[in-house]
Order: structure tokens, then sequence, then C-alpha cells
């Protein structure tokens, strides 16, 4: 044991006695040369994090919008299929009425009764929107028994129409989500 | 106790106080001063040259944005070895960089790093002990040198490595024993040590 102890203060006093200086490796010019382009590479660097940061908030921005459905999201669908006749057709019952609006009912009334579960809002959105739809069947039988004015019945028809066309298009893209198109 | 050569660097106080006011021809004096002994700590601590140099590089660095903070409650030397000294060991206790000092191989080997660290007048013995300690793998070279040279303790090297006490007597044990081994090839590795 004291041999190994006298070994180890041997081997310690040998490391002490090693040079403690070592030539600099380059002189105090080249040191400040380095020093900035250093501070030049690090300014760089953080002009690059700022401008990543940027993209990763813009994209989750653009993400949340797309997410809550931004001002004028559902007439960024395709104006094809179904959606294209509710928009584009004249209806039967008012001439206020988008075109081929009993178009867009049939198509509706051909699809199957559950709404396919594409998304989790999809379901909820289409039942809502069903909701909606019977409480102004519900007004407008109702406005006609009590022959209301003439306005208020084309604003009911026309809240009506809208409501088909958001559901035309809530269904579309259901259709198209699932393949079956 | 031993004190590093670096912390024991006293600096002229008027040249100081010229280069605290940031006039260029008192930072190269300190530079021609403090900078053998600095990248000499750091080599000793790191091992690899072309990483010395790049810690050598941010200490000097830090060291000048920080000079204007220097209080002279100790030598310059010494404050300047505190800064190196925390730089090495950010750098070892980094797990990523600890694991890319171990993978990547030494430039031109050991013999290379050796040479680059021989003056003149060196004896044979000497030549191998610096051979004997580039071959330590680095977390044990820097314990070693922290303990043997720098004069730490063994509960300030364990603060300084975030590990247990017994972590840092077992890897100085170990590094004893190898750097014996190679410096006494006869002498055989006691069983327990791997």
């Amino acid at each position: 044991m004291s041999d190994l102890n006298s070994r180890s203060a041997e081997l310690a006093k040998l490391l002490r006695s090693l040079p403690q200086e070592a030539a600099a490796p380059y002189g105090y010019q080249e040191f400040e040369r380095r020093a900035h382009e250093r501070a030049r590479h690090a300014r760089g660097l953080a002009g690059g994090e700022r401008l990543a940061a940027a993209c990763v908030l813009g994209a989750v921005l653009l993400a949340v919008l797309v997410r809550l459905g931004a001002p004028g999201g559902a007439a960024r669908l395709p104006a094809t299929g179904a959606a294209a006749l509710v928009r584009t057709a004249p209806g039967p019952e008012d001439e206020t009425l988008p075109p081929h609006a009993g178009l867009a009912e049939r198509w509706l009334a051909s699809l199957p009764e559950e709404p396919a579960i594409v998304h989790v809002g999809t379901r909820a959105a289409v039942l809502g929107l069903e909701d909606r739809i019977a409480q102004i069947d519900d007004l407008l039988g109702a406005a006609g028994d009590n022959g209301d004015a003439l306005a208020r019945l084309a604003t009911l028809r026309q809240e009506r129409a809208r409501l088909v066309g958001t559901l035309v298009q809530v269904r579309y893209a259901e259709v198209l989500a699932d393949g079956s198109l | 106790m031993s004190v590093s050569r670096l912390a024991t660097i006293a600096v002229c106080p008027q040249l100081l106080a010229r280069a605290c006011s940031g006039e260029g021809a008192a930072r190269q004096a300190l530079y021609a001063q403090l900078a053998p002994a600095t990248l000499s700590l750091i080599r000793r601590m790191v091992g690899q040259r072309a990483l010395a140099e790049d810690l050598f590089q941010d200490t000097m660095m830090i060291f000048y944005e920080r000079l204007g903070q220097y209080r002279h409650e100790a030598p310059l030397g010494a404050w300047l070895h505190q800064i190196a000294v925390s730089r090495c060991l950010m750098y070892l206790r980094s797990p990523w960089k600890r694991a890319r000092l171990c993978l990547e191989p030494v430039d031109g080997g050991v013999a290379a790093e050796v040479a680059a660290l021989v003056t003149p007048g060196y004896g044979g013995e000497l030549i191998d002990l610096e051979r004997a300690l580039a071959s330590l793998a680095p977390t044990a070279r820097a314990i070693v040198w922290m303990y043997e040279v720098e004069g730490y303790s063994h509960p300030e090297i364990a603060l300084a490595f975030g590990r247990s006490v017994s972590f840092s007597k077992s890897q100085l044990a170990r590094a004893h024993a190898r750097l014996r081994m190679l410096l006494e090839p006869e002498v055989q590795p006691p069983s327990c040590l791997i």
C-alpha cells in the first residue's frame, strides 16, 4: 500500500514537472481577426434563428386560421360537383335563391343518412346545419300559415338556401375525403 | 498544495488599467503574457489540439469582454484560469460533445499531440508521461490534471463535473493505475481495474 502511495506521489510530482506554457498558436492580430469573424458569424446565426422563428410562427398562425375556418374559408372549396350546383344554378321557388337548389337537395337526399366521420368536427357540423335547416322549415311553414310579409319569407328562404349550400359543401368535402367520388 | 502556473501570473496594474480602457498595445501585451499558460492549461484539460485552440479562442474572447468587470480580488491569472477551466468543463460535461471527443480520432495520433507539447530540453521520461497522459480518456485526463497540478480537491472536482466524490476518486485511481501501467510496463493493473 505504501509502495502504491509513494508511486502515486512520484507520478504526481512528475505531472507537476510538465511544462505549463505552450507557444500561443497565433499572435494577437490573428486572435482579433478570429474574434471579429466569430462575432460576425454569431450575428448571422442570430439573424437566421430570428428568421426561422418567424417562419415557424407564420406556419402556426396559418394552421390555426385554417383550423378555425378563416373568413371566406368555405368559399375556397373547389367549385365542382354539388357545391358548384348550389352556388351557380337558379332556384325554382324564389328568384333570390341560389340556382339548382332543388338539385342540391336531391343530391343531399341521395347521400347516406349518417354523415361519414371524416374527422371529429364533421358530424357535429352536419347535425347542426340540419337542425337549423329544420328550424327554418318550421318557420317557413308557420309564416305561410300566418300570411307573413313577403320580405320575411324571402329572408327565410335565402337563409335556408345558404344553410343548404353550406351543408352541401361539408358533405361534398366529406365525400371527397372518403374517396367515394 | 500545487498551484497552476497561470494562476500565479501577476500583471502590472498600469498595464491592466490601460488594457481595461481599450488600449490595443496593452491588450496585446496582456495576450503575450497570458496566452501561453492559458493554452497549455486548456490542452492539458481537453487533449486535442484543434479543440484546445477553439476553447482557447473562446476563453480569450470572454476574458477581454469581461476585463472591465475584473475586481482585483485575485491575481489576473487566477481569474483567467477560472474562465479557462469553466470553458473546458462546460465542454467536457456536454454529453454530445463528450461523445464526439471519444469518437473522433486525434489528429495525427497521440505522437503528434505529444510532439506539439514537447519543448527543447525535455527528458525522455516526460515525453513518455505526455504520451501516457494523452492516451487517457478526456474526463480522466481532466481529473488527473485538476487534482494533481491545479490543486482541486475531490469535492471540488465532483462539484465541477456534477458527479459524486467517489466518482472523482475512482476516476483518479484508475487514471493513476493506467499511467503507471504505461510508464512502467512491468506493473500489472489490479484485477478490479478495467
